[in-house]
């Protein structure tokens, strides 16, 4: 695995590697054993695509897995559609993936995990629901991602009665931010919306602290909200601080755990979220193939669509744009940890 | 509304005053030197990083880092100093770019080879809000406020009472002449160097509790903000270095506020064209130096 994604890619393979051996030293799938092959996409839409027609022609695979990247995924897509060889993605969140899939066209591929969009509907639902805040500030990066994911999150406001009262994107390497949070301070509004960058959260979180906005707005959204670096940076403004994820190793599930346990003992590391979904990944395309008591491509396939699969999170089921119906977690930083609050999915209304 | 516009514009002075205490180092060196300082944003870096090992690794207390940072700025000026910038004296425009940007470079990759690329935590300052007149800040900033008056009243007083301020006046407007009644003119430029790099090392190490984050490449933006202050100053105009912070400080933070956080970087290069269109040497006139 190499390029810029090459950590995750490690991860990822790991975590399949792992369900195979599991799977298979209980006597394999109606008696077959899963072989896991491995071709690397260096992150570039280019060697994935190139990859992906090694491992379909040479290697024979009957099924592919990946990409981690969004824009490498997107480039597979209309190969795995030629060939006829099925694609579950565990790992890109780009909406468009799954768009362009099931009833909106490739019948070949689909996607075991929530997109940025799935995110921002969770996280504006549990914002409105859970904490009943209907006046907010958006504070995202300048950036397809800030600025999609406020996208999404506006597509869905009208449904919880919200509104957007200010709007600012930041510059990556932006240090002020005490203007923009003054602003805030007197619009009324009642929490942050903020889908940022790592490190810029705790900049955020302590110049909130100077305007006197900590512990009276809380921050919703995504940025590495939970690390202990950014809640000791100024632990006042980050709690109460809401974010979604895909899965998280303390997560309390009996599954969780057990995956977590396995994967310690084998690799000597604690697993990361792409290591889970892929593990899980492999584990509900077992599943499928069970269910369809065939390797005949179509008749996985069918099975997938039909599936109803128990993951280490909640029920997983494809919708009619073979996009994985599956809960996120919710985090809620309370008393300067970072606390469950339950999983939740969401069903996100596709564009016409 | 009222308060509100106060409010910005206080938090316009201390982003300001920031901006001053780097532009100054770098419009006195383009006094002495004739050349625009591109590495001057990675001074502001080694000076933070300074203060961050300091802390880090040796766990001293905050003043004491701040200390430190200066130090190792000094230090790593004096080295630049001595190997490359005193060649500039004389030289063409177009070297002290190419040498400056160099030398941006060089630091930048050594900083990620030696601690890593990633962004790091910087702890210490003073960072507890007071509340004055309702307007809230951090103690910290009143600190930069309060460093940034001192040190222009400390430039006020080296450049017109000291031997050092007067042969840098003297280099500033004739390298020749200076050569010619025996002043050392290489002597000056490193230490003015050195002081203006220092300076910049100096408000790396007071920002950095706002901040927060510190990483190899914050030092692009600085020289970026940088530019069109001491322009619009009047190049090696040091009153007018102050002035021209203060109208940016403000004028970002009322852009930010009112029109779009986007927008902030927009307004030097805006303002500065807005400036020079008006008059064409800046504020202030580039021929009174210092």
């Amino acid at each position: 695995m190499s390029g810029p994604n090459a950590r995750y890619g490690a991860f990822s393979l790991r975590g399949a590697q792992l369900a195979a051996k599991e799977i298979n030293a209980t006597g394999g799938i109606d008696g077959r054993k899963i072989e896991i092959f491995s071709a690397d996409s260096q992150g570039t839409p280019v060697e994935g695509v190139s990859a992906t027609k090694r491992l379909i022609a040479q290697d024979k695979v009957d099924f592919v897995i990946g990409d981690v990247s969004s824009s490498v995924t997107l480039a597979m897509q209309p190969v795995v559609e030629d060939a006829g060889v099925l694609l579950i993605n565990a790992a890109s969140s780009n909406p468009k993936i799954t768009y362009a899939a099931g009833v909106g066209g490739f019948k070949w591929s689909f996607r075991n995990y929530p997109t940025d969009e799935n995110r921002a509907l969770i996280v504006a639902q549990y914002a409105a629901e859970k904490r009943g805040f209907t006046k907010f500030a958006v504070l995202s990066v300048d950036s397809d991602y800030g600025r999609s994911a406020i996208e999404f999150t506006k597509k869905y406001l009208p449904r919880f009665k919200g509104q957007i009262l200010t709007e600012d994107y930041y510059k990556e390497g932006e240090v002020d931010f005490r203007s923009v949070l003054a602003k805030i301070r007197d619009s009324g509004a009642q929490a942050i919306i903020m889908y940022g960058l790592a490190d810029t959260t705790p900049i955020v979180a302590r110049q909130m602290t100077e305007v006197g906005l900590a512990g009276k707005i809380p921050l919703i959204g995504n940025g590495e909200f939970n690390t202990e670096k950014t809640i000791k940076s100024a632990p006042k403004a980050m709690e109460g601080a809401v974010e979604a994820a895909a899965w998280l190793p303390a997560w309390d599930s009996p599954k969780s755990k057990a995956f977590v346990t396995k994967f310690n003992a084998e690799y000597r590391e604690a697993p990361n979220n792409h290591a889970y979904v892929h593990w899980e990944t492999v584990n509900l395309l077992g599943k499928a193939v069970e269910a369809a008591k065939s390797i005949d491509r179509a008749q996985v396939r069918d099975a997938l669509a039909k599936i109803k699969y128990d993951s280490a999170v909640g029920e997983v089921t494809f919708d009619d744009h073979n996009q994985a119906k599956l809960p996120m977690i919710l985090l809620q930083i309370e008393d300067g940890k970072p606390v469950v609050k339950g999983a939740y999915s969401a069903d996100i209304d596709y564009p016409r | 509304m009222l308060f509100q516009i106060s409010e910005q514009i206080v938090n316009g002075i201390v982003t300001g005053a920031v901006y001053a205490l780097v532009a100054v180092g770098m419009t006195m060196i383009f006094g002495v030197l004739r050349a625009i300082n591109f590495a001057h944003g990675e001074y502001y870096m080694v000076g933070t990083f300074g203060a961050w090992v300091a802390i880090e690794y040796f766990d001293l207390p905050y003043p004491i880092a701040i200390v430190a940072g200066v130090i190792a700025t000094a230090f790593v000026a004096l080295v630049v100093g001595q190997f490359v910038m005193q060649r500039m004296v004389g030289a063409p425009a177009e070297a002290g770019v190419l040498a400056t940007l160099g030398i941006a470079l060089i630091l930048q990759n050594t900083v990620i080879l030696v601690f890593g690329g990633g962004y790091k935590f910087f702890e210490g300052g003073y960072i507890e809000p007071v509340t004055i007149f309702g307007i809230s800040l951090a103690e910290q900033r009143l600190l930069i406020i309060a460093v940034a008056v001192l040190v222009f009243f400390g430039l006020e007083l080296l450049v017109t009472h000291s031997r050092m301020g007067k042969a840098m006046r003297a280099v500033s407007q004739n390298v020749d002449c200076c050569a010619v009644v025996g002043i050392d003119v290489r002597k000056v430029v490193v230490r003015t160097f050195i002081l203006g790099a220092a300076l910049a090392g100096l408000s790396g190490v007071l920002t950095a509790p706002v901040n927060v984050s510190v990483y190899g490449g914050m030092g692009e933006l600085i020289t970026f903000k940088t530019l069109p202050i001491i322009i619009m100053g009047g190049l090696g105009n040091v009153r007018g270095t102050f002035f021209a912070a203060m109208i940016l400080g403000i004028a970002e933070s009322l852009v930010a506020t009112y029109v779009g956080l986007q927008f902030r970087d927009t307004v030097g290069f805006a303002t500065l064209m807005l400036v020079l269109m008006w008059r064409p040497h800046g504020l202030f006139s580039s021929q009174a130096r210092y």
